[in-house]
């Protein structure tokens, strides 16, 4: 980690640069986004100033007792945002993805950082938090594209489920089909981004360690444990939220809910 | 219930948003086919559609030879009380496929599927081929589409047709042609009919028929 250069507040107040131009064109197209660019900017300092401190603290204590909680928070808040964005769902689905993101998340995670990387102690917070934010946040919106997905293509193909419950299939046969092109429609980024990573796109977190003075050959490592754990991570969170949800696509007589019939 | 083959007691449902509603009773005997009639938007679709339980009534209790339809789990009561649409879905693959796919389901796998002379003879009482079995069914006309969903209906053996304007789409010779079918089919074993239809030639062809005016 000797490549490793530390920005001052000097240098971090030069970004001012690089708002004054994004503000520059905003005011000069009259786009109307100043407000929300300063806003926006004086947020993302003040909540990453924050976070840094936490995560400080939390690395420091280095306990369970702090970490899981703080993951089940995490999880809280990308279950919200996820069905924040799913408005069209005759229900309300934020239990349901909770339960999908905390569970793939968790047990993805575990594998990663217990038998693949194994720091001492195994529950090392600097590993962990890292590791499950990155799932959470692919998760979150794979499974938010899935369960609209469900919705959608139910909703567009109400008279083909039906025509299959009149013929004596039970709800799950009638909507298997759609189930499984909501699960691959979730999936699907995911596995495009394993065919273009390194060609197109540097993620993220390997040009962090790469400026943070990481060898490239150890931060591709790290860079492919986290692209296929992602993947993994993201087919079992929307497995999980189409096989805990599909069945409130029905009654409890096993026809399809009204809601679902409205517009 | 008696000796009713199908009763339906109160079927309630909404008709729509300005609190139209849809209250109807009724019984078919063994052997009976039940004409329903009534003005189009009174719920006619909608009564057969709650009879096949494919929408749920909001009150009201219907029976199957006695037996409560609270008491038979929905996927069964679908299958012996067969709904047919007026649109009837048609899915990718042969019409042999489309005859045969509930065979395929969970309900159904342990049954023999039926024999291809069954499905042979249905086809020629009602004036289709035997080659079409092989053909893409989405290729399938309109008149030949509501005959093949009827044969898909038939060969489940259901006790009770709910046959939503079956004729529809056909030529004078084809609907006699079904209609003769039907008129065997109903008293071969007691089984019975709920029919809406607008077309007076249909209601003439079974002498053990009833009326259920509603709207």
């Amino acid at each position: 980690m000797d490549g490793y250069i530390p920005i001052s507040n000097g240098q971090l107040l030069l970004t001012v640069i690089l708002v004054f131009i994004t503000g520059l064109i905003s005011a000069l197209l009259k786009l109307g986004l100043l407000r929300p660019l300063l806003w926006g900017t004086v947020r993302a300092f003040i909540q990453l100033t924050l976070i840094g401190y936490v995560l400080k603290y939390v690395f420091q204590w280095n306990t369970l007792w702090v970490i899981v909680p703080l993951l089940l928070l995490m999880s809280f808040i990308a279950a919200r945002e996820a069905t924040r964005r799913i408005t069209r769902i005759p229900y309300n689905p934020g239990l349901n993805t909770f339960l999908s993101l905390t569970a793939s998340t968790f047990v993805v995670g575990i594998i990663v950082v217990v038998l693949i990387i194994g720091p001492e102690p195994w529950y090392s917070a600097q590993v962990m938090i890292p590791i499950f934010g990155m799932l959470f946040g692919n998760s979150m919106n794979a499974v938010a594209l899935s369960l609209d997905r469900m919705y959608s293509e139910i909703h567009a193909n109400i008279e083909e489920v039906e025509q299959l419950l009149s013929l004596g299939a039970t709800p799950w046969e009638a909507v298997v089909g759609y189930i499984r092109k909501a699960v691959s429609a979730g999936m699907m980024p995911t596995i495009n981004s394993l065919m273009v990573v390194g060609l197109v796109s540097l993620p993220g977190m390997m040009t962090g360690q790469i400026l943070a003075g990481m060898n490239p050959q150890s931060a591709v490592r790290y860079q492919f444990v986290v692209l296929v754990m992602v993947a993994s991570c993201v087919a079992i969170g929307c497995l999980m939220i189409v096989l805990l949800s599909y069945r409130k696509m029905f009654d409890q007589d096993g026809s399809l809910v009204d809601d679902l019939r409205r517009n | 219930m008696g000796t009713a083959l199908l009763a339906f007691k109160d079927l309630t449902r909404p008709l729509d948003d300005e609190g139209r509603r849809l209250v109807v009773s009724g019984k078919i005997e063994p052997g009976e086919v039940l004409f329903v009639r009534g003005p189009s938007g009174a719920g006619k679709s909608t009564l057969l559609k709650i009879l096949g339980r494919i929408l749920t009534a909001s009150g009201g209790e219907a029976w199957l030879r006695g037996c409560s339809w609270k008491d038979i789990p929905a996927p069964q009561w679908r299958l012996k009380v067969q709904y047919v649409s007026q649109k009837p879905v048609v899915f990718d693959g042969t019409v042999e496929d489309n005859l045969l796919m509930p065979f395929r389901f969970r309900l159904l796998k342990h049954k023999p599927s039926p024999p291809r002379e069954q499905i042979k003879e249905y086809l020629e009482e009602l004036q289709l081929p035997a080659t079409l079995l092989d053909q893409p069914a989405k290729t399938l006309s309109g008149g030949e589409t509501a005959r093949m969903a009827l044969i898909r209906s038939l060969l489940l053996e259901p006790e009770v047709l709910l046959l939503d304007e079956p004729t529809a789409s056909l030529d004078e010779n084809n609907r006699q042609h079904l209609n003769t079918l039907l008129q065997y089919w109903v008293v071969e074993k007691p089984r019975g009919i709920v029919m809406v239809s607008h077309n007076e030639q249909d209601l003439q062809a079974f002498p053990k028929r009833n009326s259920l005016f509603i709207g």
